[in-house]
């Protein structure tokens, strides 16, 4: 007989199936401080909002502003995504270590392209789309580029981390045979290309439509615009006309795109790690023909002319007061800054395997949770912070449950694609030894899970860094605030500060979140 | 739950399983005594994984009753989900969870017995030691592997852990879906000898196999075609042109 292992606490280690769920313990402290952070009142107006749900406004006044409005927003999240796909690629190109060797043999403006591309990728759409409502005036084409620029750069990152992680064998077999570069980085490396890009770029068109929305809620035109004022004028039946509208949309989007992806065999997101050949390259085409008159339609339906971003606005007179922006209270705004994005990182990704779990036995449960994530993922973050401060005072935990509500949309349907995908097995055998629903779920499935979601994690944590400018309307919310009210009183020192200090924390978050999320992966 | 001694096991009457192209079951009816050990024969496609699939709970039948010591399936999730604990099944694919070591898969068999705070342990701490190392010395494994990850074993220690976790799970009756299939002749040998071991006292055994070589250790042979049972012998009485005439519309 052999000698038995004594246990000893040092052999504490955390298995697979738990980590998922080990940023859910933040609720902890969370439930203990929300008492504290009531305010009193306002459940009423939260239950006339819930209410309404049920009961939205059919008059055709609403339905149409609605509709016109759900129009702009589409055609906005349309025109941005199909602009920054286009940069993008292009910009994913000339970021490509292997495109710059193959081309000239040396990597190093790969290198300068994306240090370049990181500063536009830095700073939130809806910080562009202030920025340049100063500039430009309210028009259209202000929202379209405001999707455009970040995305673009975002694209291009991804294009060239794809680009850079294919294998080419066959490139240099080609080069060695006397192809001009050009003709041989297409041929080794197009084909290979197109299923991630496809896959990535239908993910944009979602968050382009995600984005449009919030763009409007800060009055960049579209829906968002009548959802934050028929909230702000309590006028919930006519708020849910416009939400279920939109709703209805974004589903059918997510259900198009998911049919396109089967179709066409492109790679799952979840964590970007199993890629397949892909297929349908003439449909595909096809595809992106038809939408080039569909674009321009769009484009003249909303007024949206190239030429008017010649017309710069005058800007109002200001001097710059640099020792007042350096005596700015700089760690504790990055300090809550940073707490607020960790506290809504940890509470979204904590959050969709918790419910997943407590739901696995009631199949109706499981519905009624994809509704709200749903809802969470469609609803911009600052119009559920408004709603919450119906009932909750300002300050850093009603922001990150604002932006925890939303990602929690986001994660719970990529966790739930990827318990789709999952292998069942393991998971049936402990069911049919009559393990429990939830138990054999969280052995079963949830082990295989474990990385690639946390991995997801890491990178959602990077895009929540950038998001927590967008509840700074609720106040007390670190650079957040202070950013929206430097552009509405255009205090452009503080607002150069306040960006560039914004640029490096993403910059540095993103980097960290990148680490992280290898480490994960190579687990 | 509470076994009667002279309860069988598992009781199968008139099950009738539908298929898309011809019933997987038509009318099959089988019953294992306290300790038996049954061997479940026929070419592919007779009915051997589905009829174990009824067995172990995971397939309802359409028409026909499944007994498990006597008891009908209950109704009750966690009556039902009890009668499963007293069925132990060793999958083809073994179904260990590679991302747990050994010890944590082998506590797994426990889950259906176990509360939360223990289960959630389990993915924390090294538990029930000395129980674990005992089921691996009975399949001749070392209790040294109890903190190695399920992706450090051979092939042929696989075979024996999905053994053991089964062993860990103490049930009443062992289901084993062609557990001898891909393996070389030697392992097959050895994990048959070992599984027919394991059957004794009350604890009765049903495994399906393609191999009549390996007949001899069982009491019983069932033989499937095309969804019936069409043969119930001892291994003694069995010829070899029953067996022929068994796979021969196979070839």
């Amino acid at each position: 007989m052999t000698a038995i292992p004594a246990r000893s606490w040092r052999q504490l280690r955390l298995a697979p199936p738990l980590l998922p769920l080990l940023p859910a313990l933040v609720w902890l402290p969370v439930l203990l401080m929300l008492p504290a952070v009531f305010h009193g009142g306002g459940w009423d107006l939260i239950g006339q909002f819930a209410r309404a749900a049920f009961s939205p406004s059919l008059d055709p006044q609403v339905l149409g502003s609605a509709l016109s409005g759900l129009g702009v927003t589409v055609g906005i999240a349309l025109l941005g995504w199909a602009l920054s796909l286009a940069l993008g690629l292009l910009g994913g190109v000339l970021s490509s270590r292997t495109v710059w060797r193959t081309a000239t043999g040396s990597a190093l403006p790969a290198a300068w392209m994306r240090r370049l591309l990181a500063v536009p990728r830095a700073v939130h759409e809806l910080l562009w789309g202030l920025l340049l409502l100063q500039l430009l005036g309210l028009q259209p084409v202000v929202a379209v580029l405001a999707i455009t620029i970040p995305y673009a750069a975002l694209v291009a990152r991804v294009v060239s981390d794809l680009l850079d992680a294919l294998p080419t064998k066959g490139l240099e077999a080609l080069r060695l045979a006397g192809a001009p570069a050009g003709p041989a980085l297409l041929t080794a490396l197009g084909p290979a290309l197109q299923p991630g890009v496809l896959s990535y770029g239908g993910y944009r068109l979602e968050c382009s439509l995600r984005s449009a929305t919030l763009l409007g809620v800060f009055g960049l035109g579209g829906l968002g615009t009548d959802l934050r004022l028929t909230l702000q004028s309590l006028q919930f039946h006519e708020l849910w006309s416009g939400l279920w509208l939109l709703l209805l949309v974004m589903l059918a989007l997510e259900a198009l795109l998911r049919g396109l992806r089967r179709r066409w065999a492109m790679p799952a997101r979840f964590g970007l790690t199993h890629r397949s050949v892909g297929r349908g390259g003439r449909e595909v085409a096809l595809g992106l023909l038809l939408l080039l008159p569909v674009l321009v339609v769009v484009a003249m339906a909303l007024g949206v002319n190239p030429l008017q971003l010649g017309q710069l606005q005058p800007l109002p007179p200001w001097s710059a007061d640099w020792p007042a922006v350096a005596a700015l209270p700089w760690p504790s705004l990055i300090g809550s800054t940073l707490g607020l994005t960790l506290l809504a990182a940890a509470l979204a990704v904590g959050s969709a395997p918790l419910l997943l779990l407590m739901m696995a036995p009631w199949p109706w449960g499981r519905v009624l949770m994809q509704a709200i994530w749903a809802l969470g993922r469609l609803w911009p973050p600052p119009l559920t912070a408004l709603l919450l401060l119906f009932v909750l005072q300002p300050g850093v935990l009603t922001a990150a449950l604002a932006l925890a509500f939303h990602n929690l949309g986001i994660l719970g349907r990529l966790l739930l694609e990827a318990e789709e995908s999952a292998s069942v097995l393991a998971e049936e055998a402990l069911g049919a030894a009559g393990t429990g629903p939830r138990l054999a779920l969280l052995y079963g499935r949830f082990s295989v899970l474990a990385r690639s979601y946390l991995a997801y994690g890491a990178y959602r944590a990077d895009v929540i860094l950038r998001e927590t400018v967008v509840v700074g309307l609720v106040g007390a919310a670190g650079l957040g605030s202070l950013l929206l009210e430097a552009l509405s009183s255009f205090a452009i020192d503080q607002l150069i500060a306040l960006v560039a200090v914004y640029v490096v924390l993403t910059l540095v978050g993103e980097d960290l979140s990148d680490r992280l999320r290898r480490r994960l992966l190579a687990a | 739950m509470t076994s009667s001694p002279d309860r069988p096991p598992l009781e199968l009457r008139a099950i009738q399983v539908p298929g898309r192209m011809a019933p997987r079951l038509m009318e099959v009816s089988l019953q294992l005594r306290p300790g038996e050990r049954v061997a479940l024969v026929g070419p592919s496609g007779a009915g051997k994984s589905t009829l174990l699939a009824v067995a172990n709970g995971l397939l309802s039948p359409e028409a026909g009753e499944v007994l498990w010591n006597g008891v009908a399936p209950a109704r009750s999730r966690r009556r039902r989900r009890r009668q499963q604990a007293l069925i132990g099944t060793l999958w083809q694919d073994l179904r260990l969870i590679e991302e747990l070591t050994v010890q944590q898969n082998l506590n797994a068999a426990r889950l259906a017995r176990w509360g939360w705070p223990r289960a959630l342990l389990n993915l924390v701490l090294p538990l029930d030691t000395a129980a674990n190392a005992a089921v691996l010395e009975r399949v001749d494994l070392s209790a040294l592997l109890l903190g190695q990850p399920v992706t450090a074993l051979s092939g042929g220690q696989r075979q024996r852990l999905a053994l053991a976790r089964l062993l860990r799970q103490d049930p009443l009756l062992l289901l084993a879906d062609e557990p001898l299939a891909h393996l070389d002749p030697r392992l097959a040998r050895e994990l048959l000898g070992l599984l027919l071991e394991q059957a004794r006292g009350r604890r009765a055994l049903l495994l399906s196999l393609h191999r009549p070589d390996l007949l001899d250790g069982f009491d019983r042979v069932v033989a499937l075609r095309q969804g019936r049972v069409v043969l119930d012998a001892s291994p003694s009485e069995l010829t070899g042109s029953q067996l022929a005439a068994l796979y021969r519309s196979e070839a």
